[in-house]
């Protein structure tokens, strides 16, 4: 019954987490803002003045447009820049209607409506074509501010947009190999302190076996995800490199295991040697990639995604994802260290 | 129970590696392939001087050495010779390195530190390597279950150190990349302790 619970427990939560990747939609943002280079009228005035385009993502700028505001802003200092088309739902054009000198050349750009909230755009637009005088001010325009009125949503992340679905994925794929060559671990060191029956090692094996399929499959989910965000399936980065070569490593634990013929033996050197691999791994994934800068995530220090881009809508998809994955894996592990029992006893048996 | 002439063709097969090395890159190597080469030719020659077999892996050697000899004693015994082995031989290929290569990529007494590096990393090879020549001399698999399970578990060594000698030849100085020898150093320790903990389970019947 115990069993039966937890299958049908991580099976429900990887259930829900499914749903979660496939139904959930991906919160508005602000892809770019460029110059057409063409000049334009903006209504009740005469001076023409430079037209820039406004790209959101998943943004509803045609419910009701004569609120969508569009603001530069640099430190404290804010603009207020004139609507002049709102084209569709996510493309608006506005007038660069700032004065010639200007406190700084690289501005955000802040866009607030009643339906999307205030959306950012960090250093969004670099005025090439103004001079800089730091000491000029202006009166700040009066914004108006609306909370976002948006259904259940994943927040929007400037390069990784919709493949911030993969986080359900790849990450709980790594916690789940940690798990799992835990188990290994431990069960090595009681096979060696229980050296008259090879239950233990049997267990070592099945759960590098299952570890190793989860391994696998967080290099593969890890490599589509650095193809869509770095853009290749590969780079050459610590953390990847400190992955690979700790899937190699349980992988030569199996070859150890198939290289000995002699049962016990093989029970004793591969436990020793998975006691090497499981030191090497904690060294490789989460010594080493603090001591070096890295691409992956939690760059400076922490290896895995940093707490600040986790908000609550990811939370709420991502601990039942970690938990689900895990108790799938744990569920493989029985079922293949069964297989493997019984395969051991007719064995004996003939 | 090792004979010199296996000692001697190490020494050997080090320099005409390094002198490989020296044809191959044209008489003079930027620092990025000085460090490359010099890193891979002292891992290879680590490889080729564990590849060799111990007399007494021998069953009845071994039999004969457990009823005398302390199983751990024993192979910090083997861990000493591959030390003192690889200390020398580190040494022979930096200065094989020097004397073909040249000093270009060094400032200041950069080529010290780098030196130092080399040991460490020769006394770190040296505590995993004995270990894993043991277990795939144990198991029957020969050279090949070397590679196989000794290159992917000496990569944070070698990450270390192919690190710490890019910083040394960049200039930085020593005390802010020192770290990564006390790094190795840990690892050289951790590796002895574990080897120490688990060499009985391995050598016993």
């Amino acid at each position: 019954m115990i069993q039966r619970s937890w299958k049908i427990g991580g099976l429900a939560l990887l259930g829900y987490v499914l749903c979660m990747i496939f139904f959930v939609p991906l919160g508005p943002g602000l892809l770019e803002f460029t110059s057409t280079g063409s000049a334009g009228h903006v209504q009740d005035q005469d001076r023409k003045v430079t037209v820039y385009a406004l790209t959101g993502f998943g943004t509803h700028w045609t419910e009701s447009p004569d609120q969508l505001t569009v603001v530069l802003r640099h430190g404290t200092q804010l603009a207020s820049l004139p609507l002049i088309e709102t084209l569709d739902a996510t493309h608006v054009l506005v007038g660069m209607d700032l004065p010639y000198t200007v406190p700084s050349k690289s501005w955000d750009v802040l866009v607030t409506h009643p339906v999307d909230g205030t959306l950012l755009l960090e250093n969004g637009v670099f005025l090439q074509d103004r001079f800089i005088d730091e000491q000029t001010k202006w009166a700040n325009p009066e914004i108006a501010e609306y909370p976002a009125e948006l259904p259940f949503h994943f927040p929007y992340q400037p390069q990784i947009l919709e493949t911030i679905r993969n986080l359900m994925l790849h990450v709980p794929m790594w916690f789940t190999m940690f798990l799992l060559m835990g188990i290994s671990f431990v069960a090595s060191i009681r096979q060696l302190s229980t050296a008259h029956d090879l239950h233990q090692d049997t267990k070592a094996e099945a759960s590098v076996q299952i570890g190793l399929l989860f391994g696998a499959l967080g290099l593969v989910t890890g490599s589509l995800w650095a193809r869509y965000t770095w853009g290749a399936w590969w780079v050459d980065d610590p953390q990847l490199n400190g992955a690979l070569v700790t899937v190699l490593v349980y992988a030569g634990y199996l070859v150890l295991r198939a290289t000995i013929q002699n049962i016990r033996l093989r029970a004793r050197l591969s436990s020793v040697y998975n006691l090497f691999a499981f030191v090497i791994l904690i060294i490789l994934l989460m010594v080493l990639p603090r001591f070096s800068e890295s691409l992956h995530p939690g760059k400076g220090g922490n290896p895995g995604f940093n707490s600040y881009d986790l908000d609550s809508s990811l939370r709420a998809v991502f601990y039942p994802a970690v938990l689900g994955w895990m108790m799938l894996g744990t569920w493989m592990y029985h079922v293949r260290l069964k297989a493997s029992s019984i395969e051991r006893k007719l064995r004996q048996l003939q | 129970m090792r004979n010199k002439h296996g000692i001697a063709g190490l020494a050997v097969f080090a320099i005409a590696a390094v002198y490989t090395c020296y044809q191959a890159t044209g008489m003079h190597a930027e620092r990025e392939s000085w460090n490359a080469l010099a890193w891979v030719v002292l891992l290879f020659t680590a490889f080729n001087a564990v590849s060799k077999p111990w007399a007494d892996d021998a069953s009845n050697m071994r039999s004969f050495l457990l009823h005398t000899v302390k199983p751990q004693d024993w192979l910090l015994a083997r861990i000493l010779y591959y030390s003192l082995m690889l200390l020398g031989l580190g040494a022979l290929i930096f200065a094989a390195f020097l004397l073909f290569l040249g000093m270009d990529p060094f400032t200041g007494s950069g080529a010290l530190f780098f030196f130092l590096g080399i040991e460490a990393t020769a006394l770190a090879l040296a505590s995993l390597l004995a270990m894993i020549q043991a277990l795939a001399a144990r198991a029957g698999g020969g050279f090949s279950l070397i590679a196989v399970l000794g290159l992917p578990l000496i990569i944070p060594i070698i990450l270390v150190s192919t690190r710490y000698g890019m910083d040394i030849m960049k200039g930085i100085a020593f005390g802010d990349t020192a770290h990564h020898l006390l790094f190795l150093a840990t690892l050289t320790g951790g590796f002895t302790a574990l080897g120490y903990i688990l060499f009985p389970y391995l050598w016993r019947d």
